[in-house]
């Protein structure tokens, strides 16, 4: 101590051979009172804690700490995340649907409580540090390999050279040698530190670079690393092509494609016409409306009507010159070719109340609920829906299959239907759209003898209670026009 | 000094009352620290410098190819409809499986006090952690876009608005990968700590010195660093123990909580771990093998060590074969139609050379362990090793393949055909994990120095009692 009177003293360590020896020189020295101590060891010698007097260490508290921390923090994410914040529905699940969130939380617990494990353990053990005075002795190399140390701090309470010394060298303490402070720099060197930074600056760059990006605008277009993934090549519905003849990048159907339940080749049946009739006065026209009903516009079609405009054509025509029906030659269906079962007036009941009572109303008198609606807000575009009970569309002067027609391929604005309602249904609705009329013009002729009686009753309390309710309407208004 | 202990090299040998000796020969502390320290000191031999230059450059292709595909598109592998998942997932659930020894080995073998783990379980962390590397690519390339992965990740997204799914399978196993990856990183590196000191203190140069003093965090073998160092390892074991097992367990529900026949089942998740366990192990055998002796470690790695191996591949390829037939079973009694047809596809089908080559693999070729001559000689070991990671690599085949290629819509069934992608991909995976292996072997310490000393010194106390 006495010849090394410029360096500070940090205490006196000595080396030993064997385990035995070391913990022996440890029990002794805890003895004597000494607090500050440690031992140096290459490998973890058990037993050497109580020989030296250490303390546990509350290292599983932290870990504990970190552990809960993982749970709470997996569990409060997945649940704010995905119930609150954005709620997901899988599977009918409820929000908060605990099993599916257990396994990140186990995940996150055991992240939480590894990195408590490690990061806690260096830190108090007060690594890394990189200057530590016993390093300086050379021999203290071999506590990596097979030696091992015993070490006296200088600031113990009761420390004291000659009694370390002495208990040393009766435990077989060998090379006993006071520990001097490091006189080298624990500085990291220049080259080294620049080099460092230098890599956390370029790592920094790609990630400033982004953010100005993210924040600042650009009149640039946007740059595009992958075209065909931002811009598919794939066409939409309506869009143009320079691919086919047509200019259409939605092609067509092939010439005879049948929608799936629409194979019916009769043609009278498909369009409410006579087809050998009308061969014989008008062939061309017949011809067009076999080829057009019978599938899609080919390329052939290009320059004729399609099927929809042709059939409104013809059913136009003919009403605007209703007054002068001998105009009208086509040759009609004059009864429906489904005939007027039960069947057929309950199928065409069931479509009509879908498709027509919208606008044509339930009973058929033209004041739908798209009518009331469309006078209540004055729409001036509107067009009132004819009432199905005018004399004009009695089957004797509008034939069955021209109602067809008109329901296929619409008059005025009305659309056709033919694309919503098959054929078959079109028809029974033809037939139901007779009943309808029939009702209003039935006379007491038609209900057999035996339930004559019953629908007059009937007709008396109904008529009865239309006049009380009629009444009763009158005077609630008399009584609000007195107020 | 000596601590002489009277044994021959085959501790294999049971001796009645005696446990057996984990380090052989007339050895030191200071014999233990030269024959791991010369293995990174000496010159590399020209074995490890082809061997080395070999996987690098197979390393190198894996990179054209993973930029070739993000280039061009994952229409460069064969995955097509419905085989959506192919060669990429079957590699990723592969080295995932193989990445299951390594903390098998140090932390369960650990909390049970199995002390032959301590010469084999650094190697085997590395493993892990190489494995996990090149498991962590194939789902980070299969994405797709393998630019936005980092969707995977809970952040406040500004283009997305939304949160990850977390009731889906997917996801859980990005967290369960995830955390499995850094806890073996941690548990490895802190593992390494104080044999990074030893090889400090042992430098000769000054930048070796400097490079494995900051490594090493200035550790200085104190006691009270000891004590927790011991009970951080300890803590640490005891949580990696049941996330290895978690995290094969969630790779399998990635397969059962779907609803494709042949990986809807129960069964998954413990017959994922077991068939985990197993290649796992079968892989640290072939690459232990030649190592030791290769690196001259026979006397810390003995023919006891390769024996235990050998016991739990037998175990666990039982265990594995056991799952096979259970399965077959609960396809026949379940008698769900499209489950009987997805199995007897599977054996009968057009993969049937898959399945039967995973059979042979994987259920007869580790019953040879049955026979104690098979499980001590180190050559036989690597071949059926070998045989074993074949197998389970085709059992991965087995299970995606078949199962995506027979789905509910029997329109779109297809055959699957790797492309050259496929192939260099999963050889050029072979080539990142043996350029991390043979660097590791290089650069670090290959065995545990610190722990094997202590197996030293309780053999040599106990040695020294019998003298009394």
């Amino acid at each position: 101590m006495s010849d090394n009177n410029e360096k500070k003293v940090h205490g006196i360590v000595a080396e030993y051979e064997s385990v035995d020896s070391l913990l022996n020189a440890c029990r002794r020295v805890r003895d004597a009172g000494y607090k500050k101590t440690d031992a140096y060891t290459p490998f973890p010698v058990h037993g050497i804690d109580k020989a030296l007097g250490i303390k546990p260490t509350v290292l599983p508290w932290i870990v504990l700490g970190c552990g809960l921390t993982g749970t709470v923090t997996a569990l409060v994410m997945q649940i704010w995340m995905n119930s609150i914040d954005y709620p997901y529905i899988i599977s009918g699940k409820p929000y908060i649907s605990l099993p599916a969130f257990i396994p990140v939380a186990f995940e996150l617990t055991v992240l939480f409580s590894s990195f408590g494990a490690f990061f806690g353990m260096w830190a108090l053990n007060g690594l890394p540090r990189f200057s530590n005075p016993l390093f300086t002795d050379p021999r203290f190399d071999r506590v990596t390999d097979d030696r091992f140390f015993l070490y006296v701090d200088a600031s113990d309470e009761s420390y004291d050279e000659k009694a370390v010394r002495e208990i040393y060298e009766q435990t077989g303490g060998e090379h006993i040698n006071s520990v001097l402070d490091d006189d080298s720099s624990d500085k990291i060197p220049k080259p080294i530190f620049m080099a460092w930074g230098l890599v956390i600056a370029a790592s920094v760059i790609p990630l400033l670079i982004v953010l100005k990006m993210r924040v600042t605008n650009s009149d640039q277009p946007r740059f595009h690393i992958f075209y065909d993934m931002d811009f598919s090549p794939a066409k939409d519905a309506q869009q143009g092509s320079t691919l086919f003849a047509d200019g259409r990048a939605m092609r067509p159907d092939v010439p005879g494609t049948v929608a799936r339940g629409d194979s019916n080749y009769d043609m009278n049946f498909m369009t409410g016409v006579d087809m050998d009739k009308l061969s014989a006065i008008d062939a061309p026209r017949a011809e067009r409306l076999v080829r057009l009903s019978n599938g899609p516009i080919g390329p052939q079609d290009q320059d004729s009507t399609p099927a929809a405009e042709e059939g409104e054509q013809a059913a136009n025509d003919s009403d605007s010159a209703s007054g002068e029906a001998a105009k009208d030659t086509t040759p009609w269906l004059t009864s429906n070719p489904l005939g007027n079962s039960k069947e057929v007036l309950l199928q065409g009941e069931k479509y009509f109340g879908i498709y027509c009572s919208v606008c044509h109303g339930m009973n058929g008198g033209g004041n739908g609920l798209v009518n009331r609606r469309a006078q209540k807000i004055l729409s001036p575009t509107w067009i009132p829906p004819s009432s199905l009970h005018q004399e004009s569309l009695y089957s004797d002067q509008y034939p069955d299959g021209k109602l067809f027609s008109t329901i296929s391929n619409g008059i005025r604005k009305m659309p056709g239907y033919a694309a919503q309602i098959k054929a078959e249904d079109r028809w029974a609705i033809v037939a139901y759209v007779r009943a309808l009329q029939l009702s209003r013009n039935a006379s007491i002729d038609l209900i057999p003898q035996s339930q004559r009686a019953e629908i007059l009753e009937m007709q008396e309390a109904v008529q009865q209670k239309l006049l009380e309710e009629a009444e009763a309407e009158q005077q609630t208004q008399e009584a609000a026009a007195q107020e | 000094m000596s601590l002489a202990i009277p044994n021959g090299l085959d501790n294999s040998v049971e001796q009645p009352g005696q446990r057996a000796p984990l380090v052989l020969g007339d050895t030191t502390y200071h014999d233990i620290t030269e024959s791991v320290c010369q293995v990174a000191e000496r010159k590399p031999s020209t074995s490890w410098v082809i061997g080395f230059l070999v996987s690098f450059a197979l390393l190198q292709w894996l990179t054209v190819c993973i930029l070739y595909l993000i280039y061009t598109g994952v229409g460069v592998w064969g995955n097509r409809a419905p085989i959506f998942w192919g060669w990429p997932i079957v590699n990723f659930v592969f080295w995932v499986g193989i990445g299951h020894a390594g903390t098998l080995i140090s932390a369960i073998l650990f909390l049970f006090r199995q002390e032959w783990r301590t010469s084999i379980n650094r190697a085997a962390e590395a493993m892990t952690i190489f494995a996990v590397a090149c498991a962590g690519t194939f789902p980070g390339i299969h994405v797709g876009r393998a630019w936005l992965a980092y969707w995977l990740a809970p952040y406040p997204s500004l283009n997305l608005w939304m949160w990850p799914q977390f009731r889906s399978p997917l996801l859980w196993d990005v967290f369960a990968v995830s955390t499995y990856g850094t806890v073996s990183l941690l548990f490895w590196y802190m593992g390494m700590v104080p044999d990074l000191a030893t090889f400090r203190d042992r430098s000769k140069n000054k930048f070796r010195r400097m490079a494995y003093g900051i490594l090493s965090l200035g550790w200085s073998g104190s006691s009270r660093h000891w004590m927790r160092y011991e009970k951080a390892y300890a803590l640490l074991a005891a949580f990696a123990a049941p996330l290895v097992l978690s995290v094969h367990t969630i790779v399998s529900f990635d397969f059962a909580v779907s609803q494709v026949p042949g990986w809807h089942t129960t069964i998954f998740p413990p017959y994922f771990v077991a068939g985990a366990i197993f290649s796992g192990f079968a892989m640290v055998l072939t690459l232990m093998i030649p190592a030791r002796k290769m690196l001259g470690l026979e006397k810390l790695i003995t023919i006891r060590h390769l024996d235990n191996m050998c016991k739990i591949i037998l175990a666990t390829g039982s265990i594995v074969g056991l799952a096979y037939g259970t399965e077959f079973f609960i396809a026949w009694y379940g008698q769900v139609q499209e489950e009987k047809f997805a199995f007897l596809n599977r054996a009968f089908g057009p993969y049937w050379w898959a399945y039967w080559t995973m059979i042979s693999c994987n259920v007869i070729s580790p019953q040879l362990f049955w026979i104690k001559k098979f499980r001590t000689t180190p050559w036989i070991i690597v071949i059926i090793s070998i045989f074993v990671n074949i197998g389970m690599w085709f059992e991965r085949f087995v299970i995606v393949i078949t199962s995506l290629s027979r789905d509910y819509l029997p329109s779109a069934w297809a055959y699957f055909s790797p492309t050259w992608v496929d192939w260099s991909m999963l050889i050029g995976s072979f080539g990142l994990f043996f350029t991390l292996f043979l660097l590791f072997c290089r650069l670090m310490p290959v065995i545990n120095m610190a722990e094997t000393k202590s197996t030293l010194a309780k053999q040599y106390h106990m040695s020294h009692s019998d003298e009394h």
